[in-house]
């Protein structure tokens, strides 16, 4: 047995209740339960959660003109066009930067695709930055000389929902480094995983 | 000319091992707010901290 309590869309409707002793709450619209909490507290779902653009902000940002860059230089990478950005809190335009307004923990994902104007890359990374400072590495081609390669990276990051921020940097070494400027190849994306 | 050429003609003996990040001791950084590139960290043993004039 459960307690329910229905809102009813039979006869007159209205708020309908039924109790029991069993410690099990059933939320039901129109007769049909939606969410049941057992006595421990467990909670089951009939159907999907679904979660509105500003409680759960996520982008997808690109960079579509080419940046060129100095070797052996961290450089910060330029993301400035949206795809999307469903609370506005990528900046594509001046700091090239995610500052969620929402506290939790945001999965980042980037890749950057490079390639020389001239001579050949030895040594190409990706960073995740946040608040300023180096946080996490992506993937690290070092030692290989190739005139193209795609870092990418992807990390689970806190972020307080006020001051915190994520930026991407890159490092090429060597020729003269060039990251495409590609909606393809050369992207951030973050979306929240957890909130706090 | 890159401040990375630069500092590479002011100082020919430097080698990529000096830029190499985690292990280097000469951090080049360009933060993309109109800067441009600049010296984030010159930690080298022997060789000063080139100047601004020396840089120009």
């Amino acid at each position: 047995m459960t307690t329910t309590i229905n809102a009813s869309n039979s006869g007159s409707g209205g708020l309908v209740q039924t109790a029991d002793a069993s410690g099990i709450l059933a939320l039901q619209t129109a007769g049909t339960t939606a969410v049941t909490i057992d006595a421990s507290q467990n909670v089951t779902l009939a159907k999907g959660l679904t979660v509105g653009a500003t409680a759960a902000p996520t982008f997808m940002a690109y960079n579509n003109a080419n940046q060129s860059i100095s070797s052996a230089t961290l450089t910060k990478v330029r993301f400035n066009v949206e795809e999307w950005d469903t609370n506005n809190n990528f900046d594509s335009t001046t700091n090239y930067r995610f500052t969620p307004t929402v506290a939790g923990y945001y999965q980042c994902s980037f890749a950057f695709s490079t390639e020389p104007s001239s001579g050949v890359i030895t040594r190409v990374f990706g960073q995740f930055w946040k608040n300023g400072a180096e946080y996490k590495f992506g993937n690290d081609f070092n030692g290989a000389t190739v005139t193209g390669s795609e870092p990418t990276g992807s990390c689970l990051i806190y972020c307080n929902g006020s001051t915190d921020y994520v930026e991407i940097y890159g490092y090429i070494n060597g020729g003269t480094p060039v990251i495409r400027g590609t909606q393809a190849s050369t992207w951030f994306t973050a979306f929240l995983a957890r909130s706090a | 000319m890159t401040l990375y050429e630069k500092i590479m003609v002011l100082y020919p003996e430097l080698t990529q091992a000096d830029f190499a990040p985690f292990t280097g001791c000469i951090r080049l950084q360009n933060d993309l707010d109109g800067k441009g590139d600049y010296i984030a960290k010159w930690e080298h043993p022997t060789l000063a901290r080139p100047t601004v004039e020396q840089l120009a």
